[in-house]
C-alpha cells in the first residue's frame, strides 16, 4: 500500500454532474482527489436539446446557478441542474479543464471513451519530465443523475481497491480484471509519463 | 539564525520524529542547501544521505530525489553520490528501486554531459562513469523483472537511453525541455573514456532490447502501452528508427498478445492508434505513410482523419529535407555502421546509399514476393485452406480489430494484404525475405569479423547479466569493475563509494576497504562449558516464559521448539524440562507429549541401531512423576500410557507400581487394560503384568485385577494365555514348598518355607475366580488336588467354596467330575457336594427342609434344632434316616463330621418343639425313634436329658411322658425318678395339668417307692391324686399305717385327713378337661408293655382307684381361682382344633402306622390334638407372640413363592439331582 494516499482525478467533459458526483464521493472517503472537464465549453441542458446553455470554464458555479435561477427557476428546479450546481459550488468555485492543468496525479479515471482519448492525447502531446506513470482508466457512465451516482459508487469502489493495493502498478492489471468481471464493464486502461 | 543552523536543528529534528514529519522536514532542508544556500550542500550532504537507510520507503525515495536535485545542482556530487543511488537501485523496496530508476533516467544524461564537457578526466570520473554504465545495465536486466511497475519504469529508462544514445537530427521532433539534453551527436570521439561508438552500440543494443521486449507474447498490457509510447517517442525524436517502429506497430498489430483480455486489446489498440497517428504527424514520416494509414484504418480510423493527421502539405517540402537527413544520418552514422548488429532481426542494407529505401527489411522483401502472387485464385484457395484452421471461438483481439474493408480489390489494399502476410511470415521465421537478410548478415558478419568484437562484447554482456542481478543485492561495491567490458582499461579503477554514515559502515561491513564481511572472522568458537550453560540458559528462557508466550498465542510454536530441543541436546537440560513438566504437568501435558514424540521420532530416525533409552527416560520419569503425585484425578496417567508411542520396561513397570496402589488400583488397571486390548502386539506382556497383580498381597489390588481378568477371560484370544497362567499357577501346588516365585522378586525368603495358607491362596486365586466361568477348569484342580500335600488339601477345600457355589450344582463338569471321581480326590468332590448342597440351597433357593438332610451334619446346631420340626413331620423312612445321620447310627465308619447334636441334645430339642409348629404326634413318634436306638439313649443319657428338661421353665409337655418311659426301659432309674418327682413337687407340678397327670400316672406306676413322694404333695394335690387313682388311697393309708409311730407324727394332719378320708369326689368344672387328658397317659399304659418289661404291666393295671378326698373341692377352688378368664376364652379355640387335627392327625397315623411298632388308639388322638393348645393356654402373650411371629413368616413365605414360581422347574431337577447326590454320596460311605 503506498503510504501516501492517491492522487486520482476524475475526468468528464463538463466538471458537472459525472466527475463532481465522483469528487465529492471520493473527498468524503478521504481521497487526494480532483475534479477536471475536457471539453472546450461547459455545457448545461437548457429548455431544449439543441439549446443547450454553454458557459466557458472561467464561469462559477454560481455564477451558472444564478443564471439558471434567472432563465427559468421551475425548470431548472425539476430536472436537478440547479440541485448539482448548488453541490458543486460546495465543493469547490468552478469547473476546470483537465488540459489546463499541471498537476501531477497517479491515477486519472474519465467517465467516457471521448473523454478518455481527449486525456490520452493532452497527456501524450505533454512534454516528458520526470517520467512519472500516470495510469488513465476509462469507466463509462451516461450522463445523468442516477449514473452518475452508480458510476461514482463504482469508481470509488475502484479507487479503493487501487489504494489498498500493495503494489499498484504490479497488480493494476490484475485488478481491473477482477474489477471488469464483477462489474460487468469494460475498462479501457493505459499508462502515461509525465 | 544562519541558514546553516536551521539545517542543523531541522536535521536533529528529522533524526527523531515519525516518517511523515520527517519528509516535511527533509524537504524544507532540501530546499535550503539545494536552493537557498547551495554552498551548505556539500556541508550537509552527509547527514542527508544517511536517511537513505532509514525505514520509512518514502524517506528513501525523498533521498533519490535529494540524491538527483543535488547533482544536478553540482555535477561533481555525482562522483560521490552516485554510488548511492547504485545502492538504492537495488533496494528491497520496489517503490524505491521505481524511484532510483526514474532519478537515474534522469542523472545518466547529466552524467554523460558532465563529463563529456569536463575533457580532463580523473580516474574519480572515469570510475564514477563506469558505475553509471553499470547501473545502466542493471535497469536494462530489469526490463525483465518480475515487477509489472519496475519493467514499466525500465522500460521509459531505455526509451530515454535510446535517445540519449544516438544523435539528434534536424528532422527529430525534440520537446522544448529537452533542448539541451546531450545527445550522442554531442559526445566527442576522442574523449579518453568515452568511447562515442561503444555507446552508439550501446544505443542500438536498448533498442533491439525494447524491440525484443514488445514482441513477448506475454507482455503486460501495461508494458505493452508503455513500449508502444515508447517506440512512438523515438521515432518522433530519431526519425532514424522509425522503419523499426513502423514495423514494430506492424507487428503488433497482426499479433497482439494473446494474453490480453477484450478491454486490454481496446486500450492497446487506441493506444496505438494515439501513437501512429502521432508518429504519422512526424514529417519523416511520409515513406511510411501507407503502412500507417492501412493500420490506422484497420484500427478503425476515418480516412478524413487520417488525412487530416497526415502532413501532406509538407511532404513536398520535406522530401528534399529528408535525402539530406538520410543522407547526413549516414554521414554521421558512417563510423558506427560497421558495427550493425548481426543479430538484428530486420538490419537496414546499411553499406548500401540511398537507392534502397531506408526501411528496407525482410517484411519488405517478402511483401514484395508476395505481392504478385496474390492473385484471386490463390487468395480464394488461402481462404478455403485458412478455412479449416479458424477457431471454434471467435479471439477478442480479432473482434475487436476486425473492420469491413473498405478498399478490397485495390492494389493498396493487396498491397497491405502481402505486407500483412509478410509480417506473419517473418514473425514465423519463413519467407524469402528473411533469407535474404540472412544472407547479407552473414556477409556482413564476414566482413566485420576480423575488427569487431562488438559481437563478442555483447555476448559477454549477456553473460554477465545474471550475475549481476544474483550479485546485486550481495555487494555494494561489486567486483565488476574490472570485469566489464566497456571500461577495459589499463588502470584498475575503484568504483565510486557511496557515503556511507560512520554508524553504518560497521553494520554492512562495506567500508570500503574491500573486506567482506565473513562470520567465522569476528567469532571465536566458545568453550564447550559455555556452550553448554548457553544452551540450557536460552532453553530455561524458553521453559520460563510460558505465560507469556501462551498470551500471544504461539504456545505451540514454543512446546515444539522446546521438544527438538530437549531431544536433539543430551545432558541436564531434559531433566530440567521433565521435573518443570511435572511441576504442573496438567497444564503442561502438551510438553510433554511433544517432548515425548519426539524423543519417538529421534529414536525412529535413528533405526535400526537407535536407543530406546532416551525415550524410556523420558517416559519413565514422566510416568513416575505422576504416580507419585498425591492426587490426581483427570486420567493424565492413563492419557500419557494409552498415547505413548511405545511402553517400556521400566514404564510398565510404574504402571504395575501404580496398580498396586490401593487408591489407583481401578484407574490403573483399566489403564492396563486398555492396554492390552489397544495394543495387540504386546499385549501378553501387559496381560502377564494383571496376571501377577491377580495373586497380589493386597486384597483391593487383588481382587480389582481379578475382576478386571474375569471380564477379559471372556475375550477369546486372551483367554488362552489367561487360563494357562492361572493353571501354572496352581501348578505350584504340587511343589512340596513354595516356589519363591509366590513371594516376588523383593522378598528373599528361603524357598523350603513351608505352605502357609496364605501361599496356597495365592496360587488358587486367580484359577478360583475363573473356575465359575469356565467349569472344565475343575478337572486340573483334582489331578492337583491328588498331588498335593495334606495342608494344602485342606486349604484348598476352604479355599473352594465360594468358587464352587458359582458354578451351580447343576454344571456338568462338576457332575462329571463327581461321576469320575480321580483317586485321591474323593475329599474334593466330597467338599463340593457339600458345598453345592448346603444349607444355603435351603434358605435361599428350595424352602425344602429334605435338602438338608444330606449336609445335617454340617449344620449348626440351632440350625438342626430349627429345622427339626419340619424334619419329623417327613415320611417315617426319612426321619429315621436324618435321626440315623444326627445319631451317628448306622455309619460304618467314623463319619467326616461329627453331628452337631449329641442324642441329649437331640431328645430335649423334640420336647422343646412349638407345638404350634409340630404336631405332638410327630414329636411323639419322634422320641419313640429315640427310645428306639437302645445303645444311644442309655441310662445315662436318659438322666441327663431328664435332668435338664426339668430344670426348664415351664416344664415341658412331654417330660413326664419321657420319664415314663425311660423308666420303663431302665427301671433302675426308680431312684432317680423318684428325686425328679419330688423336685417337681418343689416346682408345683400341679399347675401344669398335663404334666401333673403324668407324675400322677408316674406315681401310681412307681409304687410303692412313690409314697414317700405322695406324701410330700400338699393336702389338696393329694387328694386330687386320690380322686384320679382312688386305688391309691389305701395303699397309701397303709403305709403310713406301717410308719414308726414317731414317722407317723411327721405326717400332716391334714394329710392324714386326706389319706383317711373316704369321701366321693365332686364332679368339676375342670374334670372333663383333666379326663381328656387322661388319654395321653392311657396311650402310654397301652403303650408301655410293648416297650417296657412286661414285669411292670400288672403294676399299671393293679392301681387301684382310690376314692376322692373330701376336700376335694376346696382344692380345685386355688386352680379355678387361678385361670378361670383363660379357661373360659380358650375352650372354642380347643375344640375348634381339636375338630380340625382330626383328619390330619388320622392321616399321619395311617401313613405312619406300617412303621411304627406302637399301636395308639384312635382316641388318644383327640387327645393329642386338644394337647397342642395347652401349652399356649400357660401364657396368652407368649402365645400371641408366636402367632404375630408365624403370620410373619407365612407372608414371606407366600412372597418367596410368588417370586420363586419360575424356580419351581429348577427345583424339581435339583431336587432329582439331589437324589442322584444322596445315592452318590451313600455309595462314597
Amino acid at each position: 500500500m503506498p503510504s501516501h494516499p492517491l492522487r486520482v482525478a476524475v475526468v468528464c467533459s463538463s466538471n458537472q454532474n459525472r466527475s463532481m458526483e465522483a469528487h465529492n464521493f471520493l473527498s468524503k472517503r478521504g481521497f487526494d482527489v480532483r475534479s477536471f472537464g475536457t471539453g472546450s465549453h461547459v455545457k448545461l441542458p437548457g429548455p431544449a436539446p439543441d439549446k443547450p446553455n454553454v458557459y466557458d470554464f472561467k464561469t462559477t458555479y454560481e455564477q451558472m446557478y444564478n443564471d439558471l435561477v434567472r432563465k427559468d427557476k421551475e425548470l431548472y428546479t425539476q430536472n436537478g441542474i440547479l440541485h448539482m450546481l448548488d453541490r458543486n459550488k460546495r465543493i469547490k468555485t468552478k469547473p476546470e479543464r483537465f488540459q489546463d492543468c499541471k498537476e501531477k496525479f497517479d491515477l486519472v479515471i474519465t467517465c467516457e471513451e471521448r473523454v478518455y482519448d481527449q486525456v490520452l492525447e493532452d497527456l501524450s502531446s505533454r512534454e516528458q519530465e520526470t517520467l512519472q506513470p500516470v495510469h488513465v482508466i476509462n469507466v463509462d457512465i451516461q450522463d445523468n443523475h442516477e449514473e452518475a451516482t452508480l458510476g461514482a459508487f463504482l469508481i470509488c469502489e475502484l479507487c479503493q481497491c487501487i489504494q489498498h493495493s500493495d503494489d499498484m502498478e504490479n497488480e493494476m492489471d490484475e485488478l481491473l480484471q477482477e474489477f471488469e468481471e464483477k462489474s460487468k464493464r469494460c475498462f479501457l486502461h493505459t499508462v502515461c509519463f509525465y | 539564525m544562519t541558514t546553516s543552523e536551521k539545517v542543523v536543528e531541522l536535521l536533529n529534528q528529522a533524526a527523531l520524529i515519525p516518517a511523515d514529519e520527517k519528509l516535511i522536514v527533509l524537504k524544507q532542508v532540501q530546499e535550503l542547501i539545494i536552493n537557498k544556500d547551495p554552498s551548505l550542500l556539500d556541508n550537509f550532504l552527509d547527514e542527508m544521505i544517511a536517511f537513505q537507510t532509514d525505514k520509512s520507503i518514502e524517506v528513501r525515495k525523498f533521498v533519490i530525489g535529494f540524491i538527483e536535485e543535488a547533482c544536478k545542482r553540482d555535477n561533481e556530487l555525482l562522483l560521490r553520490l552516485i554510488a548511492n543511488l547504485n545502492m538504492l537501485l537495488k533496494d528491497d523496496s520496489v517503490n524505491v528501486v521505481k524511484k532510483a530508476i526514474l532519478t537515474l533516467t534522469q542523472l545518466y544524461k547529466v552524467t554523460l554531459q558532465w563529463l563529456v564537457r569536463s575533457r580532463t578526466g580523473s580516474d574519480m570520473q572515469e570510475a564514477c562513469w563506469d558505475l553509471v554504465t553499470q547501473m545502466k545495465e542493471d535497469v536494462l536486466v530489469l526490463l525483465d523483472s518480475e515487477n509489472d511497475g519496475v519493467r514499466t519504469h525500465a522500460i521509459k529508462f531505455t526509451e530515454s537511453l535510446i535517445i540519449t544514445l544516438s544523435p539528434r537530427t534536424s528532422d527529430s521532433d525534440i520537446p522544448k525541455r529537452q533542448e539541451g539534453d546531450i545527445s550522442l551527436d554531442k559526445v566527442p570521439k576522442d574523449h579518453s573514456y568515452i568511447r562515442y561508438d561503444v555507446l552508439c552500440e550501446e544505443g542500438k543494443i536498448a533498442l533491439d532490447k525494447l524491440l525484443k521486449f514488445m514482441v513477448h507474447p506475454a507482455i503486460s498490457s501495461i508494458n505493452l502501452t508503455t513500449a508502444l509510447g515508447s517506440l512512438a517517442t523515438i521515432a518522433r525524436q530519431r526519425p532514424m528508427f522509425m522503419s523499426k517502429v513502423v514495423q514494430a506497430y506492424e507487428t503488433l498489430h497482426a499479433n497482439l498478445p494473446p494474453t490480453l483480455a477484450k478491454s486490454q486489446v481496446s486500450s492497446v489498440r487506441k493506444n496505438l492508434k494515439l501513437h501512429l497517428v502521432a508518429v504519422l504527424k512526424h514529417p519523416c514520416s511520409l515513406e511510411f505513410q501507407g503502412q500507417i494509414s492501412t493500420l490506422l484504418l484497420d484500427l478503425g480510423m476515418p480516412q478524413s482523419e487520417i488525412t487530416r493527421s497526415t502532413p501532406a502539405p509538407r511532404e513536398q517540402r520535406k522530401r528534399p529535407r529528408h535525402e539530406p537527413y538520410t543522407e547526413g544520418k549516414k554521414v554521421k552514422m558512417e563510423p558506427i555502421e560497421d558495427d550493425e548488429d548481426k543479430e538484428e532481426p530486420a538490419p537496414l542494407i546499411a553499406p548500401k546509399p540511398a537507392a534502397v529505401p531506408v526501411a528496407q527489411s525482410a517484411i519488405d522483401l517478402t511483401a514484395e514476393f508476395l505481392h504478385p502472387l496474390l492473385n484471386p485464385e490463390n487468395v480464394a484457395n488461402l481462404v478455403l485452406i485458412s478455412m479449416v484452421y479458424l477457431p471454434d471461438v471467435m479471439p477478442a483481439s480479432f473482434q475487436a480489430t476486425y473492420t469491413p474493408v473498405e478498399s478490397a480489390g485495390t492494389d493498396a489494399q493487396i498491397k497491405h494484404l502481402a505486407r500483412l502476410m509478410a509480417t506473419q511470415m517473418t514473425a514465423a521465421g519463413i519467407g524469402p525475405g528473411l533469407e535474404q537478410c540472412k544472407a547479407k548478415e552473414d556477409n556482413a558478419g564476414k566482413e566485420d569479423d576480423a575488427d569487431d568484437d562488438s559481437g563478442t562484447k555483447d555476448l559477454l554482456i549477456k553473460r554477465k547479466m545474471p550475475a549481476l542481478v544474483f550479485g546485486q543485492a550481495i555487494s555494494v561495491l561489486g567486483g565488476y569493475s574490472g570485469n566489464t567490458p566497456a571500461t577495459e582499461t589499463p588502470t584498475t579503477k575503484r568504483l565510486p563509494e557511496p557515503i556511507l554514515p560512520s554508524a553504518q559502515t560497521k553494520m554492512t561491513g562495506a567500508s570500503g576497504r574491500k573486506k567482506v564481511f565473513r562470520l567465522a572472522d569476528v567469532i571465536q568458537p566458545l568453550s564447550e562449558a559455555q556452550i553448554e550453560q548457553l544452551t540450557s540458559k536460552s532453553v530455561n528462557r524458553i521453559l520460563h516464559s510460558e505465560k507469556a508466550i501462551a498470551q500471544s498465542g504461539v504456545s505451540h510454536v514454543r512446546v515444539k521448539l522446546l521438544s527438538r530441543l530437549v531431544t536433539q541436546f543430551e545432558g541436564m537440560m531434559k531433566d530440567e524440562v521433565l521435573q518443570f513438566i511435572l511441576d504442573d504437568i496438567r497444564t503442561r501435558s502438551d510438553l510433554a507429549f511433544a517432548l515425548l514424540y519426539q524423543e519417538y521420532n529421534t529414536y525412529l530416525s535413528q533405526l535400526p541401531a537407535g536407543l530406546l533409552d532416551s525415550y524410556d527416560h523420558c517416559l519413565f520419569t514422566l510416568l513416575s512423576g505422576l504416580q507419585e503425585k498425591p492426587e490426581q484425578r483427570d486420567g493424565l496417567f492413563t492419557k500419557l500410557v494409552l498415547e505413548a508411542p511405545i511402553i517400556t520396561e521400566s514404564a510398565l513397570e510404574v504402571i504395575r507400581r501404580y496398580c498396586e496402589d490401593e487408591s489407583r488400583v481401578y484407574l490403573g488397571m483399566t489403564t492396563l487394560k486398555e492396554l492390552i486390548v489397544k495394543r495387540p502386539s504386546r499385549q501378553f506382556q501387559y496381560l502377564h503384568v494383571l496376571l501377577d497383580l491377580s495373586s497380589h498381597e493386597k486384597e483391593k489390588v487383588r481382587n480389582t485385577a481379578l475382576n478386571f481378568l474375569k471380564r477379559m477371560y471372556e475375550k477369546d484370544h486372551l483367554r488362552d494365555y489367561i487360563e494357562k497362567f492361572a493353571l501354572n499357577y496352581m501348578q505350584l501346588l504340587v511343589h512340596p514348598n513354595p516356589p519363591s516365585l509366590l513371594f516376588g522378586a523383593d522378598k528373599d525368603t528361603e524357598v523350603a518355607a513351608p505352605w502357609t495358607e496364605e501361599t496356597v491362596r495365592q496360587c488358587l486365586f486367580l484359577y478360583l475366580s475363573l473356575l465359575p466361568l469356565n467349569h472344565r477348569l475343575v478337572h486340573e484342580l483334582a489331578s492337583v488336588y491328588t498331588e498335593a500335600i495334606a495342608d494344602i488339601k485342606r486349604n484348598v477345600l476352604r479355599a473352594i467354596e465360594q468358587p464352587i457355589r458359582g458354578m451351580g450344582m447343576n454344571s456338568p463338569e462338576l457332575l462329571l467330575l463327581v461321576e469320575n471321581c480321580p483317586k485321591g480326590a474323593e475329599t474334593l468332590v466330597t467338599r463340593c457336594l457339600h458345598i453345592l448342597t448346603d444349607k444355603d440351597l435351603y434358605h435361599k433357593r428350595v424352602p425344602d427342609v429334605r435338602f438338608l438332610i444330606p449336609v445335617i451334619n454340617g449344620l449348626e446346631k440351632n440350625e438342626v434344632i430349627q429345622a427339626l420340626p419340619k424334619l419329623i413331620k417327613l415320611n417315617p423312612i426319612v426321619v429315621k434316616e436324618v435321626f440315623n445321620r444326627l445319631l451317628g447310627t448306622q455309619h460304618s465308619e467314623g463319619s467326616s463330621s461329627v453331628s452337631p447334636l449329641t442324642p441329649g441334645d437331640l431328645l430335649i430339642a423334640l420336647h422343646n418343639i412349638d407345638s404350634t409348629k409340630c404336631d405332638m404326634k410327630s414329636i411323639i413318634k419322634a422320641t419313640n425313634l429315640c427310645f428306639g436306638e437302645k445303645n444311644v439313649y442309655t441310662s445315662e443319657v436318659l438322666a441327663v436329658v431328664m435332668q435338664q428338661l426339668m430344670e426348664q421353665n415351664p416344664l415341658p409337655m412331654l417330660l413326664m411322658r419321657t420319664v415314663i418311659q425311660s423308666l420303663t426301659m431302665y427301671p433302675r432309674l426308680g431312684g432317680f425318678v423318684m428325686n425328679i418327682l419330688s423336685r417337681l413337687i418343689v416346682k408345683q407340678v400341679w399347675k401344669y395339668p398335663k404334666v401333673w397327670e403324668g407324675f400322677v400316672k408316674c406315681c401310681q406306676r412307681t409304687k410303692p417307692q412313690s409314697y414317700s413322694v405322695l406324701l410330700q404333695l400338699p393336702p389338696a394335690q393329694l387328694n386330687s391324686v386320690f380322686e384320679r387313682c382312688p386305688e391309691m388311697r389305701e395303699p397309701l393309708l397303709h403305709h403310713v399305717h406301717s410308719f414308726t409311730p414317731h414317722q407317723q407324727a411327721h405326717i400332716p394332719s391334714s394329710i392324714m385327713a386326706v389319706l383317711e378320708a373316704n369321701k366321693k369326689p365332686e364332679p368339676k368344672p375342670v374334670e372333663p378337661v383333666m379326663e381328656k387328658e387322661v388319654s395321653v397317659f392311657k396311650c402310654l399304659e397301652s403303650m408301655a408293655p410293648a416297650v417296657s418289661t412286661p414285669e411292670e404291666a400288672p403294676a399299671v393295671t393293679s392301681s387301684k382307684p382310690e376314692a376322692p378326698g373330701h376336700e376335694e373341692p376346696a382344692v380345685l377352688r386355688p386352680a379355678e381361682e387361678e385361670e378361670p378368664m383363660e379357661q373360659e376364652e380358650s375352650e372354642p379355640v380347643i375344640q375348634e382344633d381339636a375338630a380340625e387335627s382330626h383328619p390330619q392327625v388320622k392321616l399321619g397315623y395311617e401313613a405312619s402306622g406300617s412303621f411304627s411298632s406302637v399301636h395308639e388308639p384312635p382316641i388318644t388322638t383327640k387327645g393329642t390334638s386338644r394337647l397342642i393348645t395347652l401349652p399356649s393356654r400357660l401364657s396368652e402373650t407368649d402365645w400371641l407372640g408366636l402367632a404375630d411371629r408365624d403370620e410373619g413368616k407365612e407372608n414371606r413365605a407366600t412372597k418367596v413363592l410368588s417370586t420363586k414360581n419360575m424356580y419351581i422347574h429348577i427345583c424339581m431337577y435339583i431336587y432329582t439331582y439331589m437324589c442322584v447326590c444322596v445315592c452318590v454320596c451313600v455309595c462314597v460311605y
